[in-house]
């Protein structure tokens, strides 16, 4: 099984009051929860169902995510530039599954 | 000059295409509205400040293109507090729900999601002075996205 691959794309300076891009990816080995295993039993479903931006300590953006996701869940969203600091990057899995990223932004 | 049969048939032909095709659009919207009322509890008003963009065909329903952008300020007083969207035909009806904060994000996303058959897809917005906005549109697949 592939390691769980979180990836996030934006970028390192910025001006004080641009809004900027922020690509986000995780690649992961997902259940949908529909399929059975020999024995007949639901195996049970593994999705990303939460992403969460911090910034500076404080929410930002989020997403609640269902079914209807696509496999390795791709989200593009835009945040202002604020202040430096750092922004914290987190998808939770079915299951208990966290995984985390990190990212420094100099705002001048 | 009278009427002809003809006349007449092309008349009666106009409004029945009327009767069939116009009022289908306007019924698929008020059963749009009417289901974003049974999901939310409160009636949303259609708007055009609401940009669902999604390709019109696309080939396969495993990983459909969707930008969304909505026209706000983001300020304190004028916000997008949270953008849910839904396909109504897909087993589990539910896509996505987007939170925004103001002076912080803008209410623009992008992300790619499955769909089981061709069907119009719903973005619903809940602004910050409680208002519900939405928007709808159609996209046509040739393979379910589902599995």
């Amino acid at each position: 099984m592939n390691p769980v691959a979180p990836r996030v794309l934006l970028p390192s300076a910025a001006t004080k009051g641009e809004i900027f891009k922020v690509k986000s990816i995780i690649n992961h080995q997902m259940e949908t929860g529909l399929r059975h295993d020999a024995q007949g039993r639901v195996i049970p479903r593994k999705i990303i169902h939460k992403f969460v931006c911090r910034y500076g300590g404080a929410e930002v953006f989020s997403v609640d995510l269902h079914e209807a996701i696509s496999a390795n869940p791709f989200i593009e969203f835009y945040l202002r530039a604020t202040e430096s600091g750092r922004l914290e990057f987190i998808w939770e899995e079915d299951g208990g599954g966290v995984y985390r990223l990190e990212h420094q932004l100099a705002v001048a | 000059m009278g009427l002809s049969r003809r006349d007449v048939f092309r008349a009666g032909g106009a409004a029945l295409a009327s009767a069939l095709f116009s009022p289908a659009s306007a019924r698929a919207q008020d059963e749009a509205v009417q289901l974003v009322e049974r999901l939310t509890g409160r009636k949303p008003t259609v708007s055009d400040r609401l940009h669902l963009v999604m390709p019109a065909v696309f080939p396969t329903g495993y990983t459909v293109p969707m930008d969304l952008d909505i026209d706000s300020p983001m300020t304190e007083d004028d916000h997008v507090k949270r953008i849910r969207v839904f396909a109504p035909q897909n087993p589990l009806i539910e896509v996505a729900s987007f939170n925004f904060v103001p002076q912080r994000s803008i209410a623009r996303v992008s992300t790619r999601i499955r769909l089981a058959e061709p069907q119009y897809v719903l973005a619903v917005a809940e602004m910050s002075d409680g208002t519900l906005l939405m928007t709808k549109t159609f996209v046509d697949v040739a393979t379910n996205g589902c599995i």
